[in-house]
């Protein structure tokens, strides 16, 4: 059986835009994600994580600034999803937008208080 | 909510085979880290905001139902990402390749990989969970 997608023209918009970037940050998170759950959670373990070790990993400006890239891309990439999810389920175009600002805020609130304390550090 | 519905009854009746089972994981452990990930960034930045409750957050995350929580936590990661290569390397570099008979064998292929990347998690984090909760 032969099926598949014939190739159109894409008009740019939002949507498009955030199609690819869906794809693109998904590759990118493939390994900012995986090293991170693979040190923290299966090689170190939260048994040996507390303040100091977090201290410790965030003396290095390095983690700092990985850390920093794994927000912005793994949180922008959940929330979009997330809104993309309650595409499938809100059928009123008006409701939508108004989640979507709604979604649009959470993202920078959570956003920047992760940034603010991984520019502040342990304190 | 009515749709909520649908999609619960839907997912039982629908038979979609590979394709439905991999759409339904993919959403669910997108969502599932998602949750997670949002309670993540906000326990964590207790270390700049209020250094006293991180100690209160890690208790919590050392806990049997959390531990094992982590576990699927990190099968979930695993999967999302392994189905997202998937799809983005479809989407991005051959759409022509979508056809019926390759989405079915590379769906399949896609939770074999995601299970064999996931079992030395399952070994190791099983075991930190055994001699650290439960003395073994």
């Amino acid at each position: 059986m032969e099926t598949s997608i014939e190739q159109g023209t894409i008009t740019r918009n939002v949507e498009n835009v955030a199609w690819k970037w869906m794809r693109y940050s998904g590759l990118l998170l493939i390994p900012l994600a995986w090293i991170h759950v693979a040190i923290q959670d299966v090689l170190v373990g939260v048994h040996r994580i507390d303040l100091n070790y977090v201290a410790l990993r965030w003396a290095n400006t390095g983690w700092r600034v990985y850390d920093f890239f794994l927000l912005s891309f793994a949180f922008a990439h959940g929330v979009n999803g997330l809104r993309q999810v309650l595409r499938d389920y809100v059928q009123s175009e008006e409701r939508m937008k108004g989640i979507s600002w709604g979604l649009l805020v959470f993202w920078a609130v959570i956003s920047l208080i992760g940034a603010v304390a991984i520019i502040g550090g342990v304190r | 909510m009515n749709d909520f519905k649908l999609t619960l009854t839907g997912l039982v009746r629908y038979a979609g085979r590979e394709g439905q089972l991999s759409f339904i994981l993919h959403r669910l452990t997108g969502l599932g880290t998602l949750l997670f990930l949002t309670i993540h960034i906000l326990d964590t930045s207790t270390v700049y905001f209020f250094p006293n409750l991180y100690s209160h957050a890690i208790d919590i995350y050392r806990s049997t139902p959390f531990m094992i929580g982590e576990i699927f936590l990190v099968f979930s990661v695993i999967y999302h990402g392994v189905n997202g290569a998937r799809i983005a390397i479809f989407d991005l570099f051959s759409p022509k390749q979508w056809s019926i008979p390759n989405e079915r064998k590379t769906a399949a292929w896609t939770l074999a990989i995601a299970i064999v990347l996931w079992l030395p998690a399952l070994f190791l984090m099983g075991r930190s969970l055994l001699v650290n909760n439960f003395g073994l």
